[in-house]
């Protein structure tokens, strides 16, 4: 698998030298129809990695990627898709992003994202807009939209996302690309942005599997700086897949679409020898009320920081210092992002934690048990990614609560710590539609394996218009 | 209407919340060094200061002493303890969130036993022992507000007791009893004036026998003497209160030294909902058997046990003894001083202590050497007296080589100019004039100058030898051997013969 990742970077690692030209014009082309950068500079940082000779060795040596505007890397700016955060520069670099540069890779930009994570179509950055390749009129998907639309065009062989209840895979799925969500805890947070603490993971976004693989590999270890990172210990069966629980779709919500792209997955699977066998997730109910109850309560506390004293956006309004935080935050939060805050310190409140927020962590463990269950049957579950492909901007296809319901594909992972990952199925009528897969915690493996079989079947085509570097 | 007011003895209960800043290395959740005094916002990191994306590691060191505290308050220790976040908006708290201990702390159900006046002791229970961050600091000077992060994320233990108290007298004594034993975990400096040690107060009183009444909160207590002064002070208005039938407000009120009374800072109503819930950054900490019988067995003897051990195995009186542990480093410097001491008389391994020896070495301390640390304002452990040199001058007298009243001085030179004492005796010629060649020309001279007095001596006054003795002394500063200046006199003027004013006049 290694050698395939070789591979596939093989003319990537020549676009910061010999095809430098060719490849700026490239991404300045596509960046105007897309915007998925909010920053892009392929020598802030690459000057230092090529001086470093450890850099041309590493396994992803000269490797160009983009990396989610929520982490932290050092000589770029953290904005957070915010306007309360514009301009603040970041002091370090997040460990996930040093693991990559250690092994070569270089970071040549900040994609765009749904201000803090909180979003499923970008629309919600303070900083600018970003269009889906495949279709301009249409969302990139969301949070990590920027990084889904620059991999697809071929800005960048990969890019990191953060996934807090879908933001990964569901941008990756509107975008025709591979996206991670890892288990909890093996890639480590710190320098990521938190969300919410206890459901966000770093993962990536790639047009190949085994540069998806490669890039999880580099990323992942335990990390001192982040108490909740564990040490991967490996698949139990080395990754092999048999038998996939297909989830049996009731959902009226689904468009015929995707509806079609699934079941044409499913049969996909049979012909390639692997049993398949309906499940039911009676859980799937309660994930978008105990995920909005918890994801908020946990923003709630971990946007409080931002404040506008230390760092980022000040209000010029204010006659002391409390009313001086409160003006900065009023000014520089954008209209999702308090409606969530606002969420988050209702559920919280005291008196009110045992009908909310105690009860969502008890739901939340049901869930788990659920898949636990699942487990002892089925190597993976097989669902949607999200019911539908690319929607319009505005809320003319969805609006922001149809948006937040239909998130429960997703954020079932998040809240049971599983690793999940989107793959390219199909494209139907112009736009991609993806297919997600569920593993068992540290299965990651699994979820490669079957994501290879199937970019090897069925390969996945490209929006038109791009270029493959690699 | 007011009822009538209530006739009996109001009865009192006072509960404590203690805040101890710990002795550690670096701050409890990022490796920024934990000090006092450092210019402004320069012990600081991304950590502490909140940016974009970092994340608390725990400070294993600022947990064990955080158990350390909770063993020494006999609480009983969660299996599991959990971090939670205690949210509330202050420019001074970089993440507008603290991170602390709620439902399950490191230790719960403690006690400990306050010795009251008189010899006997109650028991206070401690409600629980939990290990939290602390705020920066915010000045306001002139129209600006100025903040600092030096303190922020540096490790405090907060101690909470049931409300077993009833007088502020018993609070005081609490406080500074409490304040020794942490000094004696070594777990912190128990500072007041630099905030190493905060307490609140919390009072209430009621009618006998119908338990606790509507409590107010007592802050602003900077010294031990300021929590008996405000407990005081606020029983006596809380009794005024209900006295007149009104009823006690639940508010928080500062105390103001300079007004010698509490006024109200903030009431229930006002009051912060701090919607705590875990610290998702911080896995539970389950600590191991092994590790907590590990601290346990290292933990370092309490002031109590330890004066009850001193005055039997050192023959000590109770007064000598409460001075000797009243500090965890005067009871080492005691101990190690007749160890010493018993090392070098003992050839084989004797345990036998020579009690009147260690009565002497705490005479010493108590006396000579405590006047020179209270004018000095050094400590015992950073002084320039050791174990080793306190032995020598006590040696130095025992053996004759010096007086009593020298090795005074020698101690002096000691803190003066941190040398060793035989040195200081031999440089400045402190040891007593025991070589008789030399003792004998001063007699001799002093003698000869005083011929009347000699005179009378040879004529039977022995008590005129006094007057000569005295003499010598005066110009041998003190050094002459006394006994041996006493038998050279009579040797003078009895054999050797001197010019007497008889034979002058004659």
């Amino acid at each position: 698998m290694q050698d395939k990742a070789h591979k596939n970077s093989s003319g990537w690692n020549s676009v910061l030298s010999e095809s430098r030209d060719a490849y700026l014009k490239y991404v300045g082309d596509w960046e105007e129809k897309i915007g998925s950068f909010i920053e892009f500079d392929i020598d802030r940082i690459s000057g230092a990695a090529e001086s470093d000779v450890s850099h041309q060795e590493g396994a992803l040596a000269g490797v160009p990627f983009g990396v989610k505007d929520n982490f932290a890397v050092e000589s770029f700016n953290i904005t957070c898709g915010s306007k309360i955060l514009e301009g603040v520069a970041s002091p370090y670099t997040a460990s996930s992003v040093k693991n990559l540069q250690d092994a070569g890779a270089v970071v040549v930009g900040k994609t765009n994202l749904d201000a803090f994570g909180m979003g499923s179509s970008t629309d919600n950055s303070d900083v600018k807009v970003t269009n889906n390749p495949w279709d301009t009129d249409r969302v990139a998907g969301g949070s990590s939209g920027g990084s889904a639309a620059a991999v697809a065009a071929g800005l960048v062989p990969f890019a990191l996302g953060s996934d807090t209840g879908g933001s990964i895979r569901q941008p990756a799925s509107f975008c025709g690309v591979y996206g991670l969500k890892p288990s909890y805890g093996v890639v480590s947070r710190y320098g990521l942005t938190a969300y919410a603490s206890s459901l966000d993971v770093v993962g990536v976004m790639s047009r190949t599997v085994g540069m998806t693989r490669t890039v999880f590999n580099t990323m992942k270890g335990q990390d001192i700086k982040d108490n909740t990172s564990v040490k991967h210990p490996g698949s139990s069966n080395s990754g092999m897949v048999k038998k996939i629980g297909v989830l049996k779709i009731t959902d009226a919500s689904l468009s015929e679409d995707v509806e079609r792209s699934f079941l044409l997955s499913r049969e996909r699977l049979e012909k390639l020898g692997y049993e398949t066998v309906d499940i039911e997730l009676p859980s799937l109910a309660y994930v978008v009320p105990v995920y909005y109850t918890i994801a908020t309560a946990e923003a709630s506390a971990n946007l409080a920081r931002f404040n506008g004293l230390r760092y980022g956006y000040r209000s010029k309004n204010g006659n002391d210092p409390g009313e001086l935080m409160q003006s900065s935050r009023d000014e520089g939060f954008g209209d999702e992002v308090k409606l969530r805050i606002l969420l988050g310190t209702y559920v919280l409140r005291s008196g009110f934690q045992d009908q909310f927020y105690h009860k969502a962590q008890k739901i939340r463990t049901a869930i788990r048990n659920e898949f636990d269950n699942l487990f002892k049957s089925v190597d993976l579950v097989m669902m949607p990614v999200f019911p539908t492909p690319a929607f319009k901007h505005g809320s003319a296809d969805l609006d922001q609560f149809q948006q937040k319901v239909a998130d429960r594909y997703t954020c079932t992972a998040n809240l049971t710590g599983l690793p999940a990952i989107a793959v390219p199925s199909s494209v139907e009528k112009g736009l991609p539609v993806g297919v997600q897969f569920t593993a068992p915690a540290f299965e990651e493996d699994r979820l490669f394996n079957i994501a290879e079989v199937l970019e090897t079947e069925f390969p996945s085509p490209s929006p038109s218009g791009t270029k493959d570097w690699s | 209407m007011a009822q009538s007011p209530y006739k009996g003895e109001y009865q009192t209960f006072i509960g404590l919340e203690i805040h101890i800043h710990l002795l550690t290395e670096s701050k409890v959740f990022c490796g920024c060094r934990n000090v006092f005094g450092s210019e402004p916002n320069t012990n600081v990191c991304p950590v502490c200061m909140g940016y974009p994306g970092v994340l608390p590691s725990l400070n294993e060191e600022a947990v064990r002493k955080a158990y350390q505290v909770a063993m020494a308050l006999n609480c009983h220790l969660n299996e599991k303890a959990v971090f939670e976040r205690k949210n509330y908006f202050y420019p001074d708290m970089p993440k507008n969130y603290q991170i602390s201990q709620f439902e399950y702390p490191f230790g719960i159900n403690g006690w400990f036993d306050l010795e009251l006046a008189g010899g006997s002791t109650r028991r206070i229970r401690i409600h629980d022992v939990h290990l939290e961050e602390d705020a920066g600091k915010m000045i306001h000077e002139g129209g600006i507000s100025k903040l600092d992060y030096n303190r922020a994320g540096t490790p405090l233990l907060e101690i909470v007791t049931e409300p077993d108290l009833v007088t502020g007298e018993e609070a005081e004594a609490f406080v500074q009893q409490f304040r020794q034993m942490v000094r004696y975990l070594g777990v912190t400096d128990g500072n007041m004036e630099e905030g190493s040690l905060r307490c609140d107060a919390n009072v209430s009183i009621n009618e006998s026998g119908k338990g606790l009444g509507t409590k107010t909160e007592c802050k602003n207590l900077n010294s031990s003497r300021f929590i008996k002064k405000a407990l005081e002070y606020e029983i006596k208005r809380q009794t005024k209160v209900l006295n007149s039938g009104e009823k006690i407000i639940q508010e928080t009120r500062l105390w103001d030294e300079g007004k010698s009374r509490t006024s109200p800072m903030r009431t229930k109503e006002s009051s912060n909902d701090y919607r705590y819930f875990p610290e998702p950054d911080l896995p539970p900490y389950r600590p191991e058997k092994k590790y907590l019988s590990e601290i346990e067995s290292s933990l370092a003897e309490l002031p109590r046990e330890r004066r009850i051990r001193i005055m039997e195995e050192y023959g000590l009186n109770e007064q000598q003894a409460l001075f000797i542990t009243a500090e965890k480093s005067m009871a080492d410097f005691f101990e190690k001083t007749v160890y010493l001491k018993n090392k070098a008389d003992t050839e084989s391994d004797s345990n036998k202590i020579d009690t009147a020896f260690a009565g002497t070495v705490a005479s010493w301390l108590s006396g000579n050497v405590q006047k020179i640390l209270n004018d000095s304002g050094l400590s015992i452990e950073n002084s320039p007296l050791s174990s080793d040199r306190l032995l020598s001058v006590l040696n130095l007298i025992e053996n004759g080589k010096i007086s009593a009243g020298i090795g005074k001085k020698v101690i002096g030179v000691v803190f003066e100019k941190d040398t060793e004492p035989e040195d200081i005796v031999k440089d400045l010629g402190m040891d007593q004039m025991s070589d008789t060649g030399e003792l004998q020309g001063v007699v001799s001279a002093i003698v000869d100058a005083n011929p009347k007095i000699a005179d009378a001596i040879r004529d039977g006054a022995d008590k005129q030898i006094g007057f000569l003795m005295g003499q010598v002394m005066k110009a041998t500063s003190g050094k002459a051997n006394p006994g041996m200046t006493r038998n050279l006199i009579r040797e003078k003027i009895f054999k050797q013969g001197y010019i007497s004013e008889d034979k002058k006049n004659a």
